[in-house]
């Protein structure tokens, strides 16, 4: 029963558009309809700074097909990784979030810190993930949604939306990579709550997979209490196949998206949601 | 910071959940519910503790009223003084003064009069009617007895007016 109404999850990244209707209930949030509409090369490339919808007509009727059929009059728009500078920062005593995480990021922006649309979500007492993006980056995405003739309710960033749902499920400790198509997120948790956090482009060569094994472990290290290794766990686009690679007993298995959909499998933000 | 971040381009204005806005909404009915029960029942208890001064008042007013007839009783002197004496006791005394062929029809009591009694009567005949007023003139318990207008249709009715004196017959 959607007792609290069905939302419209539209995410993008450079492979796909996305949609899923979710509704909430008294059991918590349920998938009830999900769609993939891939992008050709090229389409859309996912970039903090300069355009992200290269080709805007294909973006926009991918936006128009992933909606058909799917239920929802309230449209969250989930941005995809490397669209934004995110950071995991600690609160001075009576600071404002928003506040203090412009503050921080504004030096380190490609961009004037007055055209930064700032946002942040608690992660445990006096600590915040924080994330800037460009305001006309996110105009472009909300521009092809609009064009489809939806209406944006809420524009949501995918890694934050993953890492959402990692501190909800009280995850284990480990090192989490949550992979987008062009970038990734790697977030150390400790204790259900993230301790470390850092961004990174993904490699997109045939040696990704220990690539990705050195940056897990440089995460770890600057994250590092002392307390000892942690497990590498993956999650998002190609997580099998990178796990594949790196080995079952080295890389575990994170966020998923729900069975009912095989391509849902590797939404991460999705599994994110619903955890 | 909002619960849950949002990075849209504009300012939008407030997207309060819906099942929010219903908590809102029903906290707000049962606050206006709380509040009406809490003013109905104060209402009551006002309207309750002004009853009980009431009764509390009447209670001592019988108290002192039976102290003076208990007063009156212990000094040899009647026991119902017109204005203590119940209806039904002046209605009983009178009905037994009527003769057999006479009937009361009614009694009308004024105890702000000091027990001015009105009866209306109805007598079989002139004979009948002439023994109900010596039987009324004569009993010690009613004084000022005056007989009204008299409608002689075979039956003789009639208003009687009497002040109620108390006491033994």
């Amino acid at each position: 029963m959607a007792l609290l109404g069905t939302r419209l999850y539209l995410a993008f990244d450079a492979s796909a558009v996305t949609s899923a209707a979710v509704s909430g209930g008294l059991g918590g949030l349920r998938v009830r309809g999900f769609a993939r509409v891939p992008l050709g090369p090229g389409a859309l490339e996912p970039s903090a700074v300069g355009p992200n919808l290269l080709q805007g007509d294909e973006v926009r009727a991918a936006v128009r097909r992933a909606a058909v059929g799917m239920d929802g009059d309230r449209v969250t728009v989930v941005l995809p990784d490397g669209v934004a500078r995110v950071v995991l920062v600690d609160l001075p005593d009576g600071a404002e979030p928003q506040d203090y995480v412009r503050y921080r990021l504004a030096a380190s922006l490609p961009w004037p810190a007055t055209e930064a649309v700032v946002d942040a979500l608690p992660a445990g007492p006096g600590r915040v993930v924080g994330a800037a993006v460009r305001r006309s980056t996110v105009a472009e995405y909300e521009q092809a949604v609009i064009a489809a003739g939806l209406g944006v309710d809420r524009v949501h960033l995918a890694p934050l939306v993953a890492l959402e749902g990692l501190m909800r499920s009280g995850t284990r400790d480990a090192l989490h990579a949550v992979l987008g198509d062009v970038a990734l997120c790697l977030a150390t948790f400790r204790g259900g709550l993230p301790v470390g956090l850092r961004s990174r482009r993904r490699d997109p060569s045939t040696v990704e997979a220990s690539w990705l094994r050195e940056e897990a472990a440089r995460a770890a290290a600057l994250a590092g209490d002392g307390a000892g290794s942690l497990p590498l766990v993956l999650s998002g686009r190609e997580a099998s196949r990178l796990r594949r690679e790196l080995g079952a007993e080295t890389a575990g298995r994170g966020l998923q998206g729900p069975g009912e959909w095989p391509d849902a499998v590797e939404a991460a933000w999705l599994g994110g949601l619903v955890s | 910071m909002s619960p849950q971040p949002d990075f849209s381009s504009v300012p939008r204005p407030s997207r309060v959940p819906r099942w929010e806005r219903l908590a809102v909404a029903a906290g707000l009915l049962a606050l206006v519910a709380a509040g009406v029960l809490a003013w109905r029942t104060r209402e009551e208890a006002r309207v309750a503790g002004a009853r009980l001064a009431e009764v509390r008042r009447e209670v001592e007013a019988a108290s002192a009223r039976l102290r003076t007839l208990e007063a009156r009783r212990r000094a040899g002197l009647p026991a119902l003084p017109a204005a203590d004496a119940p209806p039904a006791s002046i209605v009983a005394d009178v009905a037994s003064l009527l003769p057999a062929d006479a009937r009361l029809e009614g009694l009308s009591i004024d105890y702000a009069d000091g027990g001015s009694l009105e009866l209306r009567v109805v007598a079989r005949d002139a004979a009948a009617w002439d023994r109900l007023l010596e039987r009324l003139e004569q009993d010690p318990r009613l004084g000022d007895v005056e007989p009204g207008p008299e409608t002689r249709e075979g039956e003789v009715r009639s208003l009687v007016r009497a002040r109620w004196v108390g006491g033994a017959p």
